[in-house]
């Protein structure tokens, strides 16, 4: 075993487990979760083993398509500090949502469908992480989507799940098709697609300030489309139609934080295009305010989770807009990995002994009977909600602050709207604990209710642990060597505690009693109504245009190169047949004439 | 006066004349027919006089004419023969031999 | 006897078999199967590092107008020989037997078989373009007498459109022999590349210049002319926009293993053509002033049928105008003109040929258990039928090009090409080509709406009841649709190997 195998190990076993359950696992439920937890904690070993071992700067690739002309693309793998990291955080999170799966998915039908699917997006996801070039991230890029499109419908009778994995597909292919162009785009400038050499290349393309630009934002279109920025975030929320663990491992930790980690792969390039890191800081501040403000009006409580993933992962997006160095955003990512993935595996909890109801208000007083539930999800809530001070607090308060620090550093306005949410943060947060753990019970669901199986108690448990304590500085060194910007107010750490407790005292003032909720903002809940503007252009103007275009292609097109054509035949026929007048002596006669024009023609000119 | 080429192709231009204007216009379909057989003689009867004019060193006619003449004989007859048969087999199906009335052949 | 010719009687053997009295569905699967292991034994017997035209045989048929029955292959042929004979046994093999006269139903099948193989195997022009006529004849028998809905309207369509096509194609087919220079015309395309090369192709071009009141409108070359008729020509057989409107109705009213064989084997006869007869002999400054216009066809070809094919509501016709669709990809990588698209080209011909044989198939199993298309009536059967909706899913992804299938890697391919093309680039802003890219590729997210629409409506959402009892996919179309969908994922995985096969075959000087 060493270090240039292990890589190649990590990636291909969970396909080896998808392949084989696809084949054997319909015969055994408990054949198929074993594949797939084995393969996940194979991986997860391993990737620990490779964090110890000094990174692999030697090149490990070979050429998946070549071409004589000197076209190559190659597959490789890249382990470097940041690959290295990110593996460890998803083969950590990975085995632990797997697990928890055979509690939350026991009754469940489509166990191997579910399972393959699982395997299959680990090996997807593992690709983006060790991608060497940016035509493999494509690659693995796509098929995430694809497993995530597998695994959202996988309660396909649904038409609101049907539903919801088709369009999570379709508008990460939009952004994917943003992530082609700008591919397409670096190979035409520097006619590489291997990042070691396009960042080579790209100091001597300075002079062509505005194509790096255009060609960087068009890749970050990929990372609008899958880590759900606005304009493309709709599918996220959507895509809560999927089981639980599901929400939790794709749509909360890993694969949406994808987007951001090919930011951080492509750092070196985007340190020297700031035009388009400023697209990008915007784009991921707007979108956590925006998010933070949907969140705020949600009633399911997988939706007002998907919001504040929407939001979280604007912060980071904004933390690569302003950040010095990747460390910052990727030190969001890595707790965020945890407490939220934690959360979503507590909301799944919930939801199993809720009978799968989830609608907060139909939920309260949960406390006493899922005491570990609940202890999770405030270690989760307030390592989201970033509490703390000086210089302790849970894993969110160190990377969260760290990215408004930045933001206020370089832009001011953006900086504040990341303190702003931040209140808005503790605000929904606060919100969901009371009214699901607290308060009144609202449901005889909810009075019935009782704490979850071991199986799914215990790996909240191992994720509480993280969640509380990732970001601690001794911890946060191992991975990161972030840096705090220098000139920043000291009065912003005050502002945010200010927030925080602002947020969570509005929160417990407005529903420690409410059985139903007392605040109605039609704006937020219909989240800026940005979802009816999509479906009507999608229906006025999408189906319309092919409506028209599939009318045309009956009546216009066809016309012109079939009917009209086939018509004129017809007449020239009808024409003709007047000659054909049946009389003898007439064909005769036309017959001596034709001759003689001929002679005509032949002799006399 | 000994009759000249002229005079024969005259003849023979005379001939054919007629059986063109008899093949265009009588209605009868043996008048028809046997006006073409006047056309194919009258295309004889030029044949035949090229070759007696058309002398050549030794005052031999030219027998390609003949030879021709010959065959167009054959053929008229082999042709009267079938055309007679299918006039007849005409005749039996639909009682007429005028052409006006044999006009199915149109659309 | 050359192993080639063996390769194109024997379909013919099975279609007389079957004729004079022998069961004919066995005889055609056995024909199709013996074709399929002869064709992997000339693979295999190949000589790769000799490249080049191999297994020649030639015996002159009409010496003075330099037409000789001249067979040969080399790589690019090899995987269209490939593609067919396995597109052929997947094709007999989920046939349904009709009610009235199988055995000429089985032999038509085999027919189009062996033109389609003829075709491919032909290093003379006038074969190459015969047996593809020849291929037309049983294609107008499936669809007008086993099809179904306006089947004969359908084929009168789909003949007399080819025909056009053909008469076209053979024009320019004229025009280029006319302009080799006299004594050493020939229809072997070895010969015509070699004049191409030697520059006595086109060596005496002519201007035709036409004019009204002396405002001359037109001033075309000859040469010009002839790149035209052959690009036309081909381009109506491959349903080019806007000749297309023959090809989604043929499929929809033909009889699922004849749209397989057409579809996925005889329509790339077109394409197959361009890359064999038209790339190798012009030189760009004769085919560059077309660029525009091609390439506004071939985007007509991916935008416009790309939003028809959203605008479908049956699945027989999607299927069809998805065909027509990527088509244009394909097109685009010709048009490229270079090693990269002409490779992709190449590539998506045997992708495209077997997923959409794939797809044919399953629509057909489907049409025959349930008696429409609909999506309005189908919905849920994914709950009945798993298998059925798992190997769907799997050909509509390949189709949409989803990574690890080999289509995805012939659209890459073709994306690389045609960003590449046209006039250099790396100071001023996007040029034609790479603005049809852009467009191109925004195809891709087409192909993705009506795919996954489709599936959404047939398989996934509640089970109307209608269905509650459909059966599942029966075990030997099963098979053979999951043999196809393994050779798609062999081939996404590695596409090196079809490229060592084919891309030799592709250099072009």
């Amino acid at each position: 075993m060493n270090a240039a195998t292990v890589p190649w190990i990590i990636l291909f076993t969970p396909l080896i487990a998808a392949v084989v359950i696809l084949f054997f696992g319909k015969y055994s439920k408990p054949f198929s979760a074993g594949v797939a937890i084995g393969a996940a904690l194979i991986c997860g070993f391993l990737s620990w083993w490779l964090f110890g071992q000094p990174d692999a700067t030697v090149a490990n690739s070979f050429s998946w398509l070549s071409l004589p002309g000197g076209f190559t693309i190659p597959i490789g793998v890249t382990v470097d500090h940041l690959s290295k990291v990110m593996l460890v955080v998803v083969n950590t999170i990975a085995p632990i949502v797997f697990i928890y799966s055979l509690g939350y998915m026991a009754h469940e039908e489509g166990y191997w469908r579910y399972f393959a699917g699982l395997s299959l997006f680990l090996f997807s996801m593992l690709g983006i992480v060790l991608a060497d070039n940016f035509l493999m991230m494509f690659i693995f890029w796509e098929l995430v989507g694809v497993s995530s499109y597998i695994l959202i419908g996988h309660y396909y009778s649904k038409d609101s799940a049907a539903d919801a994995s088709k369009q999570a597909f379709l508008v990460n292919r939009i952004g994917d098709f943003g992530f082609m162009l700008g591919i397409l785009t670096f190979w035409g400038l520097t006619g590489s697609v291997v990042f070691s050499e396009i960042f080579q290349k790209i100091p001597a393309l300075e002079t062509h300030g505005l194509y790096l630009a255009i060609a960087c934002v068009l890749i970050f279109c990929g990372t609008v489309g899958k880590s759900a920025q606005l304009p493309l975030h709709v599918w996220l929320p959507n895509s809560m139609e999927g089981p639980t663990p599901v929400s939790s491992l794709l749509h909360a930790a890993t694969m949406v934080a994808a987007g951001v980690y090919m930011l951080a792969r492509f750092f070196p390039v985007l340190e020297h295009v700031p035009d388009a890191r400023l697209v990008i800081a915007w784009v991921g501040g707007i979108t956590c305010l925006a998010a933070g403000l949907m969140a705020t009006q949600q009633n399911d409580i997988k939706r007002i989770l998907a919001y504040s993933t929407i939001s979280q992962l604007g912060y980071m997006v904004l933390g690569v807009g302003v950040a010095e160095t990747w460390d910052v955003p990727m030190f969001h990512l890595f707790t965020h990995a945890f407490f939220k993935c934690l959360l979503f595996l507590c909301a799944g909890s919930v939801i199993v002994s809720m009978h799968h109801e989830q609608d907060i208000w139909k939920m309260g007083a949960l406390k006493n009977k899922m005491p570990f539930t609940f202890l999770c999800t405030i270690a989760g809530t307030l390592a989201l909600t970033g509490f703390g001070f000086g210089s302790f607090g849970f894993s969110g308060f160190y990377s969260k602050d760290l990215i408004i620090l930045w933001a206020l550093a370089k832009s001011p306005f953006l900086g504040w709207i990341a303190v702003l949410t931040a209140g808005l943060t503790a605000f929904y947060m606060f919100r969901l604990l009371i009214v699901v753990f607290l308060s009144i019970p609202r449901s005889e669901e909810a009075k019935k209710a009782h704490e979850s199986p071991l199986i799914m108690v215990i790996p909240l448990i191992l994720l509480a642990l993280p969640a509380i304590g990732a970001g601690w500085p001794f911890i946060e060194h191992i991975f990161f060597k972030t840096t705090e910007p220098t000139d920043v107010p000291h009065i912003v750490h005050f502002a945010l505690l200010a927030m925080f407790l602002g947020g969570a005292g509005l929160a417990w003032a407005l529903y420690a009693r409410a059985v139903k909720d007392p605040v109605f903002i039609p704006l937020f809940a219909n989240r800026l109504y940005i979802d009816y503007l999509y479906t009507w252009i999608v229906k006025v103007f999408h189906d319309g245009l092919a409506w028209l275009a599939g009318w045309a292609d009956r009546w216009i097109v066809d016309l012109f190169v079939a009917q009209i054509p086939s018509k004129l035949t017809w007449a020239c026929g009808y024409v003709m047949r007047f000659l054909q007048i049946g009389n003898i002596q007439a064909y005769a006669f036309f017959f001596g004439a034709g001759v003689v024009g001929l002679i005509y023609l032949l002799i006399a000119r | 006066m000994t009759p000249t080429l002229a005079h024969y192709l005259i003849v023979s231009g005379v001939l054919f004349t007629i059986g063109l204007a008899g093949v265009m216009l009588r209605r009868n379909i043996i008048i028809i027919f046997m006006c073409l057989e006047l056309m194919l003689n009258a295309a004889n009867l030029s044949l035949v006089a090229f070759s007696r004019y058309n002398l050549s060193m030794e005052g031999m006619p030219n027998y390609n004419g003949q030879v021709l003449v010959f065959f167009i004989i054959t053929v008229a007859a082999a042709e009267v023969a079938v055309g007679l048969a299918i006039i007849v087999a005409l005749f039996r199906a639909r009682q007429t031999t005028h052409v006006e009335d044999l006009d199915r052949m149109k659309f | 006897m050359s192993p080639l010719l063996a390769l194109i009687l024997l379909p013919i053997a099975g279609a007389v078999f079957g004729l004079a009295g022998f069961p004919a569905r066995k005889a055609a699967i056995t024909a199709a199967a013996l074709n399929l292991v002869a064709c992997v034994a000339l693979l295999a017997s190949y000589q790769f590092d000799q490249g080049g035209f191999q297994f020649l045989s030639s015996c002159p048929a009409l010496p003075s107008l330099g037409i000789s029955f001249t067979l040969g292959a080399d790589g690019l042929s090899l995987g269209m020989l490939l593609l067919s004979t396995v597109v052929t046994l997947a094709a007999v093999c989920v046939a349904r037997a009709p009610q009235n006269n199988v055995h000429w139903f089985y032999a038509s099948l085999l027919f189009i078989s062996a033109g389609a193989i003829g075709a491919f195997a032909s290093v003379d022009a006038f074969f190459f373009y015969m047996f593809h006529e020849l291929a037309l004849i049983p294609t107008f028998l499936l669809i007008g007498i086993w099809g179904s809905g306006d089947r004969q309207a359908a084929a009168w369509k789909i003949t007399v459109y080819l025909a056009f096509g053909s008469f076209v194609l053979l024009i320019g087919l004229i025009g280029l022999y006319l302009s080799m220079p006299v004594g050493a015309r020939s229809f072997d395309m070895r010969a015509i590349a070699e004049h191409a090369q030697m520059g006595t192709l086109f060596a005496h071009d002519t201007v035709h210049s036409f004019s009204i009141f002396g405002f001359e409108y037109l001033s075309i070359t000859h040469a010009q002319v002839v790149y035209l008729l052959l690009f036309l020509g081909f381009g109506v057989l491959v349903s080019l926009f806007p000749f297309h409107t023959w090809a989604p109705q043929a499929y929809a009213s033909a009889p699922a293993p004849a749209a397989m064989l057409h579809a996925g084997v005889l329509k790339k006869f077109g394409l197959y053509g361009i890359i064999r007869l038209v790339t190798p002999i012009f030189p760009p400054h004769i085919a560059s002033p077309f660029n525009t216009l091609l390439l506004v066809l071939l985007l007509g070809n991916i935008l416009y049928v790309g939003l028809v094919t959203i605008s479908q509501r049956k699945l027989d016709l999607m299927l069809g105008y998805s065909s027509v669709m990527h088509m244009g990809y394909i097109f685009l990588g010709l048009v490229a003109w270079n090693q990269i698209g002409l490779n992709g080209a190449a590539f998506m011909l045997i992708a495209h040929g077997l997923s959409i044989a794939a797809l044919f198939a399953l629509s057909g199993e489907l049409r025959e258990r349930t008696g429409t298309l609909d999506f309005g009536e189908l919905g849920g059967l994914a709950k009945v039928v798993p298998t059925f909706g798992l190997l769907f899913g799997f050909a509509a992804m390949a189709s949409i090009g989803l990574p690890g299938f080999a289509n995805f890697a012939g659209e890459l391919m073709v994306f690389f090409g045609a960003f590449s093309a046209g006039v250099p680039s790396r100071d001023s802003f996007f040029n034609n080509f790479q603005i049809a890219t852009v467009i191109a590729v925004w195809g891709v997210v087409i192909s993705a709406v009506y795919m996954l629409r489709a599936y959404r409506r047939i398989f996934m959402g509640p089970l109307v009841d209608r269905w509650k009892s459909l059966a599942e996919i029966a075990p030997l179309p099963k098979l053979c649709v999951a043999g196809l969908i393994l050779l798609l994922l062999v081939v996404g995985f590695c596409p090196q190997l079809l490229l060592n096969l084919i891309s030799p075959a592709l250099i072009r000087p």
